[in-house]
């Protein structure tokens, strides 16, 4: 589906796009979004007004990102998703928040420049701004490589590939939790999006060991700092950069059922990292520690609900980060072996820090009595049925993720629909 | 048409070396400042036409307009980015000022309490 705005024909107007990928995203990013302005209406206690225009602001910048066709307009939403962005982390005002805010202003800014330069490149070499139309003229010459190198590391920058890392886990420190659920579950998914469309643009989409690489080292990178975090939001950030390391390993191999597994990982992460933050959110707002060796509580739905989330965050049968993974596993096979061995390992790594969050929140030995208010317990207990549904019938994930891999290995479908034939 | 090219990536690599090196936090804001000015700069280079004609159509010969008018396209990206520039100014001075009132200082190697 093609939207052209104020009635200018593709090559020439803005176009929104609406294909199978972008369908996927969109589906991701709204619904995301929403469980997080339910769960935020208790857990924000003051400047509710503020914090829903940014997570407005934010939303907006993200559904733009996923949705248009034209590399400048996703520039100017990427500059809207950023901006919301640094101010969310800014939220709470205090030291860490302003320290994490800057830190993510500066890096993020770079990046957004980097991205700019690569468009202006692109604009100079080809003459168009269209997606379609980009697809149609570009070639594999030095000078169009150096305007993918930098759009790609752009992207890299915001999905948090690890030499890029480092701003994440200080602006998760800071902001209040649903926000980390953003920028773990969906931020990263439209960086991810970035990357591929922008391969997708150049016909990229291949065997490629660079991706491979960077998706190993983030992988194993992020699992390990995870492991030495005592920060609950710091050890779920580095937690979300190896589970994107996964994706962008599969992305690498440039086959079907790597993409078709790698965007399955995307949607679980995306509904596990939610339910994580929430519920560990639910332990901050109690507690008001956010300290792992001090948020022992006593809760069963919620001891129930993180449990779920951090079994199917390591992957255990039944659950849906299983089906993702095993797909993950059975794609790295089929390139080579001894990438599924490092996946595997990663994936141990992951289970041991998951059980350092589950026994310190529910298993300590000074535990506090809570009783948690419905608005926050509903929305995580939705994400949980949603996990163990998915895991249960893997086909729904399926069905929405397939189509979206085949849309990306298919070019001349995306062109004929934007340019008319 | 080289010159500026070349000028291009002089104030970028300034731009880039100011927010990478310098510890004060406003000049680091000034160096994105720079740097964002200098990819302007490249974009406005690409669509300059030597002698050119504004991009208006009028009643007059339509060939001569298309081989004489500028392209208006870089400079609609411009002004769209200039925007974008000053929000992002805006909110980087704002957190500049915030982080002032809680650490009395400007360096920013007193920012240490999170570490990557």
């Amino acid at each position: 589906m093609v939207f052209a705005f104020g009635g200018w024909s593709p090559p020439f107007g803005i176009v929104w796009v609406l294909d199978k990928l972008n369908v996927f995203l969109a589906l991701l990013v709204t619904g995301v979004s929403s469980i997080i302005a339910v769960y935020s209406t208790k857990y924000i206690k003051e400047r509710k007004h503020r914090y829903y225009t940014l997570l407005c602001l934010l939303t907006i910048g993200l559904l733009g990102v996923s949705l248009t066709g034209d590399i400048f307009n996703l520039y100017v939403f990427f500059e809207i998703l950023s901006v919301s962005s640094y101010a969310l982390v800014a939220f709470f005002l205090d030291e860490g928040a302003i320290e994490g805010a800057f830190k993510y202003l500066i890096v993020g800014s770079i990046t957004s420049l980097f991205i700019l330069l690569g468009i202006a490149m692109l604009y100079g070499l080809a003459g168009t701004l269209n997606f379609a139309d980009l697809a149609l003229r570009v070639s594999i010459t030095p000078a169009y490589m150096v305007a993918l190198g930098m759009l790609v590391a752009g992207f890299s920058l915001k999905a948090a590939i690890v030499p890029f890392h480092a701003w994440k886990p200080d602006a998760i420190e800071g902001t209040p939790a649903p926000i980390g659920a953003i920028f773990t579950a969906i931020s990263t998914a439209v960086g991810v999006y970035g990357i591929l469309r922008v391969l997708f643009i150049f016909n990229l989409i291949q065997l490629n060991w660079v991706l491979i690489l960077f998706g190993v080292i983030t992988m194993l990178v992020g699992a390990g700092l995870a492991l030495v975090q005592v920060n609950v939001k710091r050890m779920l950030a580095y937690s979300g950069i190896s589970q994107i390391g996964y994706v962008i390993m599969v992305i690498g191999f440039g086959t079907l059922l790597g993409l078709t597994s790698g965007l399955y990982h995307i949607l679980n992460n995306a509904l596990i990292k939610t339910l994580l933050f929430m519920g560990v959110g639910v332990g901050i707002y109690l507690t008001g520690k956010e300290n792992l060796n001090e948020m022992g509580m006593k809760s069963t739905p919620l001891l129930i609900c993180v449990g779920i989330g951090l079994l199917s965050l390591s992957g255990i049968p039944p659950l849906n980060g299983f089906v993702s993974k095993w797909l993950i596993f059975m794609a790295s096979w089929e390139v080579s072996p001894l990438l599924t061995v490092i996946a595997i390992v990663a994936s141990a790594i992951t289970l041991a820090y998951s059980f350092k969050i589950f026994s310190s929140m529910f298993l300590a030995t000074k535990r506090i009595e809570v009783k948690i208010p419905r608005t926050l317990l509903v929305p995580v207990i939705i994400l949980t049925v949603l996990c163990v549904l998915i895991g249960v019938f893997p086909q729904i994930g399926l069905n929405l993720v397939e189509p979206a891999a085949n849309a990306l290995l298919d070019q001349s479908q995306y062109i004929t629909a934007v340019m008319g034939g | 048409m080289f010159e500026v090219y070349v000028g291009t990536v002089v104030v970028a690599l300034i731009g880039i070396y100011c927010m990478v090196w310098k510890k004060n936090m406003i000049k680091k804001v000034i160096g994105l400042g720079v740097f964002t000015n200098s990819i302007h700069l490249l974009l406005i280079a690409i669509g300059f036409r030597a002698e050119g004609i504004p991009p208006i159509v009028t009643l007059g010969n339509i060939n001569y307009f298309a081989l004489r008018a500028v392209d208006p396209l870089p400079q609609a990206l411009v002004l769209t980015s200039i925007v974008i520039q000053l929000s992002v100014t805006a909110l980087a001075l704002g957190i500049v000022t915030l982080a002032y009132r809680h650490l009395k200082t400007l360096d920013t190697d007193r920012m240490n309490k999170l570490r990557g």
